[in-house]
C-alpha cells in the first residue's frame, strides 16, 4: 500500500480495532493515533524538505463511469493531514479519563480517517465520499457524548452539512456530464475537469458548490449550525470541529470550487469578499454578546473563518500564504481553547463568563495556557496567529479588489481584528482576573494535572514555533497554492 | 434448449413452485420449513435459470434482452426476504411464488397483452397476501387488502382502457405506432397513469400509506421492493411500446414532486411502518425521475441501467428496514427510544440502513441516488433534479431522527416496550445481510469497476 492510502487507511483500521478492543480501546486509539501523525510527518517531509510541488500520486484504473480511486497530495493537503493526525492525537490524551466505551474512540479514530481522505482525493467522487462521511462519525460524537442540548446540536449540524454538500454533488455532476460531453470521455478526476465549459448554467454551477463548502466554512448566513455544535459537543468533539472539520470548506473552495470553474470565481469575487468581510464583523459581534465561554469561542471561529477567506480571496502571495497558515494556526490555538473550556467544564459544571472570576489565583497553570492562547488567537506579535494575521492583511490591502477606490475589504479585515481583542480579553478578565462573584462556582476549580499540562505545553509551544520561525511552514504551503494567484 | 422455452425458465421454475406450494398443502401436517425452504428454493432456481436465458430475443409476444434479465434479476432476489420470512404454510408460499410469476411474466412481456396478464398475475396474489400474512389485528388487514383491491382494479381497467384506445386508433398491440392521434394518446396516457397508480406517484398515492402500514412488515417489504420494481417496469414497458414526448416532459416533474411530497408526508408519522411506507413513496419519486430521464435521453441504457441499480440497493434498504420492524417488534418512534442500549447489533443494522435510504456515503442509498441525480442533469432536467435534492435532504431528517431516537434518546418510563416476536431470528438474519449489503454496494463504483462497467454498455 501507497504511504498516501496508509494515511487514510491506518485511521480506519483504528476505528475497527478500536470497536473491537473493548476495554483497551484508548489504548488502541492512543497506538493508532501515533502511527498516523508517525505517518503524516514522513509525508510531509520531503515536501518541507523540497520544492513541495505535487508530490506523490496514486492514480487507479477508472471503474464505472469513470470513478477512479486516486490521491494525490502537495503541502497544503499533507499540512492538513498532519493537523488531523496531530489534533487527534491530543483528543486522545485529552479524553483520557473520561468514561467512555470503545465507540468513542473508533468514532474519533473513523472521524480522523475520513477527514484526511477528503484532504488526499484527486477524484471527486471519492472526495464527496470521504466529505460526507466524516459527518457520521461526528454526529454520533456529538450526539452520544455532548452537553445536555446534544441531541438537537446533532441532528442541525448534520443535516446542514447534508443539505449544502448535496447541492455541491448536483454541481459536481453537473461538471462531470459537461465534461462527458465536451470530450465523450466520462472521468471525475479533478485535474482533468478543470476549466470545463458550463455555458449558461454555470453560475447556478458555481452557486451550488459555495452552498456546499459555505455551509461547512461557515459563510453567514449559513452559519447557523456552528454555534450549537461547538457548544454541544464534547470537548475533543470541538477540538475536531474547530480545528480541522471548519477548514474543509476552505480547502474545498481552493482545491476544487475555484480551479473548476475560474470564471465564475472572477466574477463572484466582490459577493465572496463582501461575505467574507461579514463574516470577520458579525462573527466577532456575535462573540461579544455571549456569557457562554465556549459558545464565544465558538463565534470566534467564524470570524477567524472569514478573515482567512478574505486572504484566500486576495489573490496575492501573501494573502494566499497567510490564509493558509492562518487555517492551520486556527486548529491550534482554538483547538487548546476548546480543551481549556472542556477541562474547565469538567470541573465546574458550568461554562458561563459570570460563573467564575479569579480563577487566576485557583488555576493559575489554567490561567497561564489560556492567556497564552488568548494572545495567540486575537494576534499579538511573537505568536502564529499575529503572522497569519498580518500577511493575510497586508494581502488584503494590496489586493485589486477595491471598493469606490478603497481597499474596502482590508478595512472590513481591520476591523474585524480589533473586535477579536474586544470579545477575548474581557472573556478572558472575566472568568480569571475578575474578582469571585457570590454565584461564583470558581472554588470547585483545581489546577490542571500533569497530562493536561503536557497537552497545552505542546499546544503552546507551537504556537510560539510557527510564531517565531514562520518561514519554513510558509515554504511549505507556498507551492501548493500558485493556482490562487492572479 | 429451444431458445423460447430457456429463455422462460425462470417463470417455469416459479410456476413449479406454485404447484409445489399447493401440493404441499395436501401433507397431513405441512411443516413451516417446507413452505419456507420450498419458496426460496423457487426463487433461487428462478435466479440460477436466469443464466440460461439467450441474450436477444425478441418474437412478438415474449421479449428477452439483458435489461429484462436485469429486471428479473432485483423482483426474484427482492422476493426472497419474504419467501423466508413468511409463515411457511401452503397458501402463503404460492401466493408469494404466484405474485412474483407475474412479476416475472411483466419482465419479458413484448406486447401491451402479455403486460396486462402480468399485471393481474401479480396483483391478485398480492392482494390476497395483504389480508392473509401476518398475526394479530386481522380486520385492519382485510380493509387495507379490499383498499388495495380497489386500487390496483381501478388500475387494471384503467390500462384495459387506454390499451382499447391505443388499439383502435393503431391497430397495434405493440410498438410500432408512427404517429399517434388524440385517441392514441389519450390512451397511452391511461396506460402510463394505470403504471403510475402502481408505484404509488402523487397524487395517485392515496392506497399506499395504508396498505404498506397495515400488512405484515415482511409483505410491505415484498411490495416495496419486488412489486416497486415490477411497477416500474411496466412504467418503462408502456413507454418502450408507444414512446410519447409527454413523458418527457411529465415524469420528471411528477418524479420531482412524489419525492417531495411523499419526504414531508413521512416527517410527521409517529408509527414506523406508516412512516416507511412514506419514505417508500418518496424512493419512488426518484425513480419516476429516473425513468423521465431515461425516457427523455431516448431510452438510453445507461439511464437503464441505473435504475436498475437504484432498484437493487432500495430491495436491500427497503426490505432490511421493514425486517427490522418485523425482528424487533417495535411499532413507533416512542418505542425505538434507548433500542441501541437493549440491542446494540440490530440498532447498528438498522441504522445503516437508515443511512443508506436517506442516501448518505458511503452505502448504496448514495451511489443509488447518485445515478438518478446524474442521469436527470444529463437529461437537462436541473431543477427536477434539485428539487429531488431538497426531497433528500427533507426525507434525511427522519431518517437521522431515527437514529437519533435510538441512540440518543433514553426510553421514557416502561423500557422495553414489546418483546420480540417468537421467530424473529430469521428476520434479523435478512436484516443484517440486507445491511452488509447496502453497505458493499456504497463501494460499487470503485470495487466492480468491470462487473457495472459491463452494465453500462
Amino acid at each position: 500500500m501507497s504511504l498516501l492510502s496508509a494515511l487514510w487507511v491506518v485511521p480506519l483500521a483504528g476505528a475497527l480495532a478500536c470497536a473491537l478492543s473493548g476495554k483497551a480501546a484508548r489504548w488502541t486509539a492512543l497506538a493508532f493515533a501515533v502511527a498516523a501523525l508517525v505517518l503524516s510527518f514522513i509525508a510531509l517531509k520531503p515536501i518541507v524538505a523540497g520544492d513541495g510541488s505535487a508530490f506523490n500520486v496514486v492514480m487507479g484504473a477508472p471503474g464505472a463511469f469513470g470513478v477512479a480511486y486516486s490521491l494525490t497530495a502537495d503541502g497544503l493537503s499533507l499540512s492538513l493531514v498532519a493537523l488531523t493526525a496531530f489534533l487527534n492525537l491530543v483528543c486522545v490524551f485529552a479524553s483520557w479519563s473520561a468514561e467512555v466505551g470503545p465507540g468513542y474512540w473508533a468514532c474519533f479514530q473513523a472521524l480522523a480517517a475520513a477527514l484526511a481522505g477528503v484532504f488526499l482525493a484527486a477524484d471527486l467522487f471519492l472526495f464527496y465520499i470521504f466529505w460526507e462521511a466524516t459527518l457520521i462519525p461526528m454526529f454520533f460524537i456529538i450526539g452520544l457524548w455532548g452537553s445536555d442540548n446534544r441531541r438537537h446540536a446533532a441532528v442541525k449540524f448534520f443535516l446542514f452539512t447534508f443539505a449544502g454538500s448535496i447541492f455541491m454533488l448536483l454541481s459536481l455532476i453537473a461538471v462531470v456530464v459537461a465534461h462527458q460531453r465536451a470530450t465523450g470521455v466520462w472521468t471525475w478526476n479533478l485535474a482533468s475537469l478543470m476549466g470545463t465549459d458550463l455555458g449558461s448554467a454555470a453560475p447556478w454551477v458555481f452557486l451550488g458548490l459555495l452552498v456546499g463548502f459555505g455551509v461547512k466554512i461557515p459563510i453567514v448566513p449559513l452559519h447557523t449550525w456552528l454555534p450549537d455544535a461547538h457548544t454541544e459537543a464534547p470537548a475533543a468533539g470541538s477540538v475536531m470541529l474547530a480545528g480541522v472539520m471548519l477548514k474543509m470548506g476552505l480547502y474545498g473552495l481552493i482545491r476544487v470550487a475555484f480551479p473548476l470553474m475560474p470564471g465564475p470565481t472572477e466574477s463572484w469575487m466582490p459577493i465572496l469578499g463582501t461575505l467574507a468581510g461579514i463574516n470577520a464583523i458579525y462573527g466577532a459581534l456575535c462573540a461579544m454578546a455571549q456569557t457562554d465561554l465556549k459558545r464565544l469561542i465558538a463565534y470566534s471561529s467564524i470570524a477567524h473563518l472569514g478573515f482567512c477567506l478574505l486572504g484566500v480571496l486576495s489573490g496575492n502571495q501573501q494573502g494566499v500564504t497567510g490564509a493558509a497558515l492562518q487555517m492551520i494556526n486556527h486548529g491550534i490555538t482554538t483547538g487548546a481553547l476548546f480543551l481549556m473550556v472542556g477541562f474547565l467544564y469538567e470541573r465546574a459544571h458550568k461554562r458561563g463568563l459570570s460563573d467564575f472570576g479569579g480563577l487566576a489565583v485557583r488555576a493559575p497553570r489554567l490561567a497561564f495556557f489560556f492567556g497564552f492562547a488568548t494572545f495567540a488567537s486575537i494576534g499579538l506579535p511573537g505568536l502564529n496567529g499575529f503572522v497569519g494575521e498580518f500577511l493575510c492583511l497586508s494581502g488584503i490591502a494590496q489586493s485589486p479588489i477595491l471598493f469606490a477606490g478603497l481597499p474596502f475589504f482590508a478595512i472590513l479585515g481591520a476591523i474585524g481584528v480589533t473586535l477579536a481583542a474586544a470579545y477575548a480579553l474581557p472573556a478572558y478578565q472575566a472568568v480569571f482576573w475578575a474578582p469571585e462573584g457570590p454565584n461564583s462556582v470558581s472554588v470547585r476549580v483545581g489546577d490542571l494535572d500533569a497530562r493536561e499540562s503536557g497537552i497545552l505545553w505542546t499546544l503552546c509551544a507551537l504556537m510560539l514555533w510557527i510564531g517565531l520561525t514562520p518561514s519554513s511552514w510558509l515554504s511549505a504551503l507556498a507551492p501548493s497554492l500558485k493556482g490562487l494567484l492572479r | 434448449m429451444n431458445p423460447l422455452a430457456s429463455s422462460l425458465a425462470p417463470q417455469a421454475a416459479l410456476a413449479a413452485g406454485v404447484l409445489g406450494a399447493l401440493g404441499l398443502g395436501l401433507a397431513a401436517r405441512p411443516k413451516a420449513l417446507w413452505g419456507r425452504l420450498l419458496g426460496a428454493l423457487a426463487l433461487l432456481a428462478a435466479l440460477f435459470a436466469l443464466r440460461l436465458a439467450p441474450p436477444d430475443l425478441l418474437p412478438p409476444l415474449i421479449s428477452v434482452d439483458m435489461k429484462s434479465l436485469g429486471w428479473q434479476l432485483v423482483i426474484y432476489a427482492g422476493a426472497l426476504p419474504l419467501a423466508v420470512c413468511s409463515a411457511g404454510d401452503d397458501v402463503e408460499t404460492a401466493l408469494l411464488l404466484g405474485a412474483t410469476l407475474g412479476m416475472g411474466l411483466l419482465c419479458v412481456a413484448g406486447n401491451l397483452l402479455m403486460l396486462f396478464v402480468g399485471l393481474e398475475f401479480m396483483s391478485l396474489p398480492a392482494y390476497l397476501l395483504v389480508a392473509r400474512a401476518g398475526e394479530g389485528d386481522r380486520s385492519r388487514r382485510l380493509e387495507a387488502a379490499v383498499k388495495y383491491f380497489f386500487a390496483g382494479a381501478l388500475a387494471g381497467a384503467l390500462f384495459l382502457l387506454g390499451m382499447a384506445l391505443y388499439y383502435a386508433q393503431t391497430g397495434l398491440l405493440g410498438p410500432g405506432a408512427s404517429a399517434l392521434g388524440p385517441m392514441g394518446r389519450a390512451g397511452v396516457s391511461l396506460m402510463a397513469v394505470a403504471a403510475l397508480f402502481k408505484i404509488g406517484a402523487v397524487p395517485l398515492h392515496w392506497w399506499l400509506p395504508d396498505v404498506y402500514e397495515a400488512s405484515a412488515p415482511e409483505v410491505s417489504a415484498f411490495l416495496s421492493t419486488s412489486m416497486k420494481a415490477a411497477a416500474t417496469l411496466f412504467l418503462v414497458r408502456v413507454i418502450q411500446i408507444a414512446p410519447d414526448p409527454m413523458f418527457a416532459a411529465v415524469l420528471p416533474w411528477l418524479g420531482a414532486v412524489t419525492a417531495l411530497i411523499g419526504a414531508l408526508l413521512a416527517l410527521r408519522q409517529e408509527r414506523l411502518q406508516r412512516l416507511l411506507a412514506y419514505s417508500s413513496l418518496s424512493h419512488a419519486g426518484l425513480l419516476i425521475l429516473g425513468v423521465g430521464a431515461w425516457a427523455r435521453l431516448g431510452a438510453d441504457p445507461q439511464a437503464l441501467a441505473s435504475l436498475l441499480f437504484y432498484l437493487g440497493a432500495y430491495a436491500l434498504m427497503s426490505n432490511g428496514a421493514f425486517l427490522f420492524l418485523a425482528a424487533s417488534g417495535v411499532k413507533t418512534r416512542a418505542e425505538l427510544r434507548g433500542y441501541a442500549a437493549r440491542s446494540a447489533g440490530p440498532a447498528a443494522a438498522f441504522a445503516v440502513l437508515l443511512f443508506a435510504l436517506g442516501g448518505v456515503p458511503p452505502t448504496g442509498g448514495f451511489v443509488a441516488k447518485l445515478l438518478i441525480l446524474w442521469q436527470a442533469l444529463r437529461a437537462g432536467l436541473g431543477v427536477p433534479a434539485a428539487l429531488a435534492a431538497v426531497a433528500s435532504i427533507v426525507s434525511l431528517a427522519y431518517y437521522l431522527g431515527l437514529v437519533r431516537d435510538m441512540y440518543f434518546e433514553s426510553p421514557e418510563g416502561e423500557p422495553a416496550a414489546a418483546p420480540a416476536p417468537a421467530d424473529a431470528a430469521r428476520a434479523r438474519l435478512i436484516m443484517l445481510i440486507c445491511a452488509l449489503g447496502a453497505l458493499a454496494l456504497g463501494a460499487a463504483p470503485l470495487i466492480y469497476g468491470e462487473l457495472s462497467g459491463g452494465l453500462w454498455k
